[in-house]
């Protein structure tokens, strides 16, 4: 089981993240490095890459604001 | 030297055009979050704010008369405000509402006031034919009217541009046109996408004057502006002035502007033209008070303007289908 | 460069926003191809506004990827003159509303190349181009001017509805010999700040693959009356179809994707089938697409159970204010409740 976690350092503290868009949904298999869910900072967009392959667990829905650091799925 | 009661009156503008976007920008951000979806929110589609670029619209229009046409662009408000568009209309036209000035039909790009002979539009160098257009019209009824055309400096590098100053040349129309040169398209520098470096110099190539006025200055604007337009009024024709002014928000909001240097925008907000202004007009001896007086005058205004706009019912959906003809 | 999909090498899904599509799919075709060149406004540094060109410039070079002056007539102008020298260029015309400025070197000069040539000089170029609107960016950005490019002679015009599509038909654009504009919408790219259409982030292929021109797709079948759409119609069509199923209607959706040539033949046979037609889009009504499609099955004789309609955007510019902008644009509402008055008369 490996933990989903927003990557820190992206943008300033301070500005409001959310998830914008999960590319697979709560179930699918996916792949290692493959991009699985937008984040979004104001207009701009970050990618969150699996950090494992297997099946996808999501734990924090889509337009919920979301912290660096924050736990939102894990893969197993 | 301006006289002292346009200068006081540019302060004032200055102080109410950027109220006007510091009330905009928090109403823009209401409904965006915490996904910045731009269809949401009481001010939906994109905003082009105007902060830094002040100077250029009262510098020009503390000229003007309501029988003077200007065009603009994309990013309008400053220079609507110059023109004495009615605030409360405005903004209710911003807000989508059925007291807007086209009642919800045009929006923050579409802003039109007859009344003071005032359009913009989000095409860029549209603006410059009709402005030639409106020109000719006064001269062919004799009249001593003026157009000024405001554009962005990358507005000068399309066809529209370049067609416009040289018909205004040929007919010898009484009209200005104004580069606003804030030195970004969209992410995209001038000096990266112009073959000169200053756009002032391609006025010879219509047969005009040309002239660059640095530093973000109103009074320098002022007094450039002033000499032709009343070089225009005089029947002798048209000019091109090019600003250099500075652009403190992102072109549009919610823009990241990770193609301005690190600490590009902190230096021009240090450099911000209205505190400055202030600073000189204190300097050249205006009472504090009047300014004061100035400031409260002109925020209580828009103040006014946004409650209004936020108050006043959206107009029936059917009245979409209205003036598409006259 | 990666190997042809096998039947039996089965992969896990590889999700894309239509957006990263068609930008996978330009590095791919100019890792490929050293002919292939793209350029336009804020498609270097900022991988165009609606991300149709990000990580390009990093990966190529601003001799390959280039950001132009607000230049559309001399920058379009000279994609097709690189194209008659034996490149591939592809050009980015930020919002379709700016054709206004540029309309000759497209319509007048890359869609004539080869006729007025007699065959000898061909223009392979791409027009990508963002359409659409629905979200406050009022009547001269938000248009879609499917029937404008649609209707000129020599023009191939597509619009992808998902990120499969997107890729496949990107590569088959720049392929093509011809001038091809690649529309695509607004409201799909996946680009959250224009909200995210879930379905039309699908699996695409690492590898190379085309989607023909020129052919289009059945979304979804049925057998009680067939919704024609194009781009975000198509997902509207859907979710239609999913609220007629639930009243016992079964609604076969057609995905045109190509607007020029039209697959007119794809149209005809689910009509034959169905018997009864209703076709979608946000183009202005009047000269439209969906008088397109009425007009190809009425005139093969194919015999309906009910008159044909169409929807579409109404013959007005499009309104800023949301409550006028919402009550004409097409959606599922409008089209389960035309759907009906021609399942139930």
């Amino acid at each position: 089981m490996t933990d989903i976690t927003v990557p820190a350092g992206l943008w300033n503290d301070g500005d409001e993240a959310a998830i914008s868009a999960w590319l697979y949904a709560d179930g699918d298999a996916v792949s290692e490095g493959s991009v699985i869910a937008e984040i979004m900072v104001e207009k701009s967009s970050f990618e969150l890459t699996a950090p494992a392959s297997g099946i996808l667990h999501i734990a924090v829905a889509a337009e919920t604001p979301v912290t660096a650091g924050e736990i939102v799925g894990h893969i197993g | 030297m301006s006289n002292r009661s346009d200068r006081l009156w540019m302060y004032g503008t200055m102080v109410k055009s950027r109220h006007f976007e510091a009330l905009i920008k928090p109403a823009y951000f209401e409904g965006k979050t915490p996904v910045f979806n731009m269809a949401k929110g009481p001010l939906p589609g994109e905003m082009h704010l105007s902060d830094g670029q002040e100077p250029c619209a009262v510098g020009v229009c503390a000229h003007l008369r309501p029988g003077d046409t200007v065009t603009a662009t994309h990013r309008p408000h400053h220079v609507a405000i110059a023109k004495g568009v009615n605030l409360d209309a405005m903004a209710a036209e911003i807000f989508g509402k059925a007291t807007g000035l086209s009642g919800g039909r045009g929006g923050h790009m579409h802003l039109f006031d007859a009344h003071v002979n005032f359009a913009c539009s989000g095409i860029i160098a549209q603006g410059l034919g009709p402005a030639v257009g409106a020109a000719l019209a006064s001269k062919l009824r004799g009249e001593d009217h003026v157009a000024v055309a405001f554009l962005g400096e990358g507005a000068a590098n399309q066809g529209a541009f370049h067609e416009a100053l040289n018909l205004a040349s040929v007919w010898k129309v009484p009209v200005l046109f104004v580069i606003e040169d804030n030195a970004y398209g969209i992410s995209v520098a001038k000096r990266d996408c112009t073959a000169v470096a200053r756009n002032a110099d391609r006025a010879a190539a219509y047969a005009m004057p040309g002239h660059f006025i640095p530093g973000n200055d109103p009074d320098a604007v002022y007094a450039v502006a002033g000499e032709a337009i009343a070089r225009a009024r005089r029947g002798e024709g048209p000019s091109l002035i090019e600003i250099e002014t500075c652009r403190l928000e992102g072109h549009f909001m919610g823009d990241a502007e990770a193609y301005r240097p690190a600490g590009e925008v902190e230096r021009l907000k240090a450099a911000d033209p209205i505190p400055a202004y202030r600073d000189r007009l204190l300097a050249d001896g205006f009472d504090a008070a009047d300014l004061d007086k100035a400031e409260t005058d002109a925020r209580a205004a828009v103040d006014a303007a946004f409650a209004a706009a936020r108050a006043a019912a959206y107009p029936q959906p059917e009245e979409a289908f209205d003036h598409v003809f006259a | 460069m990666s190997s042809p999909e096998t039947i039996t090498a089965p992969r896990p899904a590889r999700r894309l926003t239509i957006a990263r599509a068609i930008s996978e799919a330009i590095g791919q075709e100019m890792e490929r191809d050293p002919a292939v060149l793209v350029m336009g406004e804020d498609i270097g540094k900022l991988g165009g506004v609606f991300g149709t060109t990000t990580g390009l410039l990093e990966k190529f070079g601003a001799e390959r990827v280039r950001d132009t002056p607000i230049s559309e007539t001399a920058f379009i102008g000279a994609a097709v003159g690189l194209a008659a020298s034996g490149m591939r260029p592809i050009a980015e015309l930020m919002f379709v509303d700016f054709f206004g400025v540029c309309m000759d070197a497209i319509y007048n000069l890359a869609a004539k190349q080869s006729y007025f040539s007699g065959g000898q000089v061909t223009c392979p170029m791409v027009l990508m181009t963002s359409v659409g609107g629905g979200y406050g960016d009022a009547g001269q950005h938000s248009q879609t001017l499917y029937a404008t490019f649609g209707h000129l002679p020599g023009l191939k015009v597509v619009i992808p509805s998902n990120a499969h599509d997107a890729k496949g038909l990107m590569l088959a654009a720049i392929r093509d010999p011809n001038p091809v504009i690649f529309m695509y919408h607004k409201a799909l790219q996946g680009m959250g700040w224009l909200g995210t259409v879930q379905r039309s982030i699908t699996d695409a292929p690492e590898g190379d693959y085309v989607v023909p021109l020129g052919k289009a797709a059945i979304a979804r079948e049925g057998s009680d009356i067939t919704l024609v759409g194009l781009g975000l119609s198509v997902h509207h069509a859907l979710d239609a179809a999913a609220r007629l199923e639930k009243q016992g209607h079964s609604a076969e959706v057609i995905d045109l994707r190509s607007i020029a040539p039209l697959d007119r033949e794809t149209v005809r046979a689910s009509v034959r089938k169905t018997g009864r037609l209703l076709a979608v889009d946000d183009d202005y009504m009047s000269y439209g697409v969906g008088a397109e499609i009425i007009a190809s099955v009425c005139e093969a004789g194919i015999p309906l159970r009910a008159a044909p309609r169409r929807i579409a955007h109404p013959d007005i510019p499009v309104p800023f204010t949301p409550v006028m902008e919402h009550f004409v644009l097409p959606d599922a509402d409008k089209i389960a409740a035309a759907a009906l008055t021609i399942l139930e008369p």
